[in-house]
């Protein structure tokens, strides 16, 4: 299992290629309508006086997403980011703030994050969640962050996700803990995936 | 031999007197995996020079001792291989160069030291702006 990442955390990561050189900061992620993997990431320039880029970098020619950098071949990786963001929409529009429910109709949350496999998978493992009182009871002022897995499959209408009720059966407090649970989940839901 | 046992020692020409300058940093080729150009400086304020590696006969004892002077030409890109920040081709961060030792009689690269223990030079991959990228162990 390679290192689980939130999406948000991956925002300001430089875009490094195999020869060293930094050619871009990741602006936001791009996942595809079912939040199944990342299909690419939009970008900003480097140093101060820059803005969103007009290039955008596909998954396809990511080697490898890392820690500290989104290593690319070279710099020809980078394609036009308003033919990759025309039919996908990026982490923040698609999957932030939407309800997580049920199948049977529970509410589990409202969604503040995206847990990303690294590496060069690029699945979506996870969501991180302000659990509902009802889903997870926690203190009275607050509503309790909890990561939840994905499952085999998000249906999504609207601003509205839901996951399979056997999925969510069991959360984790924090990102260690939700590597252990989703790396030791049984039944098939990993070979499942496209 | 280290590359900052070789930093700060005085160029030599057998023609001249005194020395051209002092070392200030090796260039690395890094996919040949050996020292290219030597960059020394005559004084604080004045410009740096490259001199390839061919001009150089011996590095040390006391002296790095050359047999021409710099050629004009088109310098490779200052970039100092010491305090470099380590990348691996997995995109994680490992650590700092803290030292390179060098074969003084053909410029190959023996061994990098970093804060994470020693890398062989076989493993390097590019050296850039941002980051040396070493292939993951």
């Amino acid at each position: 299992m390679n290192e689980l990442m939130t999406a948000r955390s991956l925002t300001t990561r430089p875009v490094v290629t195999l020869g060293g050189d930094a050619v871009a900061h990741v602006k936001d992620t791009v996942c595809d309508a079912a939040a199944t993997r990342i299909t690419g990431f939009t970008l900003t320039g480097r140093g101060l006086p820059t803005g969103p880029l007009k290039e955008a970098l596909p998954w396809s020619a990511v080697y490898s997403l890392g820690h500290d950098a989104v290593m690319v071949q070279g710099r020809r990786a980078l394609v036009s980011a308003a033919a990759m963001t025309a039919h996908q929409q990026t982490v923040r529009a698609r999957v932030l703030g939407a309800r997580l429910l049920t199948e049977a109709g529970t509410e589990v949350g409202t969604v503040l994050d995206a847990v990303v496999e690294g590496g060069t998978g690029g699945r979506v493992v996870g969501f991180r969640v302000a659990a509902s009182r009802g889903f997870a009871p926690g203190p009275t002022r607050h509503r309790r962050r909890v990561y939840v897995p994905r499952g085999g499959t998000v249906e999504v209408a609207g601003r509205t996700l839901v996951v399979s009720g056997e999925a969510v059966r069991h959360v984790a407090d924090d990102l260690s803990g939700f590597g252990a649970l989703v790396g030791g989940v049984p039944g098939g839901w990993r070979e499942s995936l496209p | 031999m280290l590359f900052s046992e070789v930093r700060g020692l005085p160029v030599v020409l057998p023609g001249r007197g005194g020395p051209i300058g002092r070392v200030t940093s090796l260039t690395v080729d890094v996919a040949a995996a050996r020292v290219s150009h030597v960059r020394l400086r005559a004084g604080r304020f004045r410009r740096e020079r490259v001199l390839p590696r061919d001009a150089v006969d011996t590095f040390g004892p006391g002296a790095v001792r050359a047999h021409s002077p710099a050629p004009p030409g088109q310098a490779p890109p200052r970039r100092d291989l010491l305090g470099h920040r380590i990348l691996t081709d997995t995109g994680n961060e490992q650590g700092t160069v803290l030292d390179v030792a060098f074969d003084p009689a053909t410029g190959r690269l023996l061994a990098l030291f970093t804060s994470h223990g020693e890398v062989p030079p076989t493993r390097l991959l590019g050296l850039g702006d941002h980051a040396l990228v070493v292939r993951a162990a």
